[in-house]
């Protein structure tokens, strides 16, 4: 257990510097890169990519998911590329530390609520929260523990689902480390591209229950 | 016999029943929604694409519990090693 706890790196005017920081500097870099390269030589593949991304988008939301794609389109490069950094040796996974999680599940919190403004205006955004309007003193308050019990479940869904394919792969380690550990290590692969979809698709669910019309 | 063997002993216990009992319902229920998701791909192939979509959101929902499940249980594992 204690090697998959974050790792102090450096210390850098006395904030410790986990490993956790250091591979996302990395994961940054790589990916910068690889967009760099990809549009050069490949154009046609990243105007796939980012077609797929929207056209799923605009499946779920039934709306142009033109205003959102930023910001899901970033959150789902960057959970697919962390959980799948883990197989490159020095590099370990960023989001088997719960503060990275954890951050990526309030972008999404105060997402939902930049986007809900921005369509309809504080009231209208709070009037959507307490969805009837009879019993308004009871639901806004109902949503807002529902939204932060969401918010919750985000981060550890995807923390939980990583972290536990990476104690897999080190209890395999310790007891036959030479063939076995790969396809523990292909299973979580696969859980951790899965996840990233997951996220990026609840991610959107939310924005869309706060930006619908729903009369 | 003293406290910590005794520790050790309801931990381990409490750890396999927790996750059998989670496992096993998990198992069912899950089993049950692909079931309920295939007999519609059947009768409706159109919108064979939208129940995939809806599929797998529920069932990432759904595995959320067992995935508390293994944090508690590790988190309690962890704090018997020290």
């Amino acid at each position: 257990m204690d090697r998959v706890a974050p790792q102090v790196v450096f210390q850098f005017l006395g904030i410790s510097v986990t490993d956790t920081v250091v591979s996302t500097w990395i994961m940054m870099l790589i990916i910068i890169g690889g967009i760099v390269i990809v549009r050069r030589f490949f154009p046609s593949l990243l105007e796939k990519l980012i077609t797929f991304l929207s056209d799923t988008i605009s499946d779920v939301m039934e709306r142009p998911a033109e205003p959102y794609l930023p910001y899901l389109g970033s959150l789902i490069v960057f959970i697919l590329v962390a959980n799948v950094i883990g197989v490159v040796p020095i590099i370990t996974t960023p989001t088997k530390d719960l503060n990275t999680t954890a951050a990526l599940a309030i972008t999404v919190f105060f997402a939902v609520h930049v986007f809900g403004i921005r369509k309809k205006g504080v009231w209208g955004h709070i009037k959507t929260m307490a969805a009837p309007l009879g019993l308004f003193f009871l639901m806004l308050p109902l949503d807002i523990v529902g939204q932060l019990s969401r918010t919750l479940a985000l981060a550890l869904r995807l923390f939980g689902n990583i972290i536990s394919s990476e104690l897999i792969v080190d209890v395999v380690y310790e007891v036959a480390p030479i063939v076995v550990p790969l396809p523990m290590i292909a299973l979580g692969l696969f859980t951790g591209v899965l996840q990233a979809y997951i996220f990026t698709i609840l991610a959107t669910v939310f924005i869309n229950l706060a930006v619908r019309e729903n009369e | 016999m003293e406290s910590q063997t005794l520790l050790t002993i309801v931990v381990i216990i409490t750890s396999g029943i927790g996750i059998m009992a989670s496992t096993v319902t998990l198992a069912i229920v899950e089993g049950r929604a692909v079931l309920k998701a295939l007999e519609g791909m059947v009768r409706q192939p159109e919108v064979a694409n939208r129940l995939f979509t809806s599929l797998i959101v529920g069932m990432a929902l759904l595995e959320t519990s067992a995935i508390y499940t293994i944090l508690v249980i590790s988190l309690l594992l962890g704090l018997l090693g020290g």
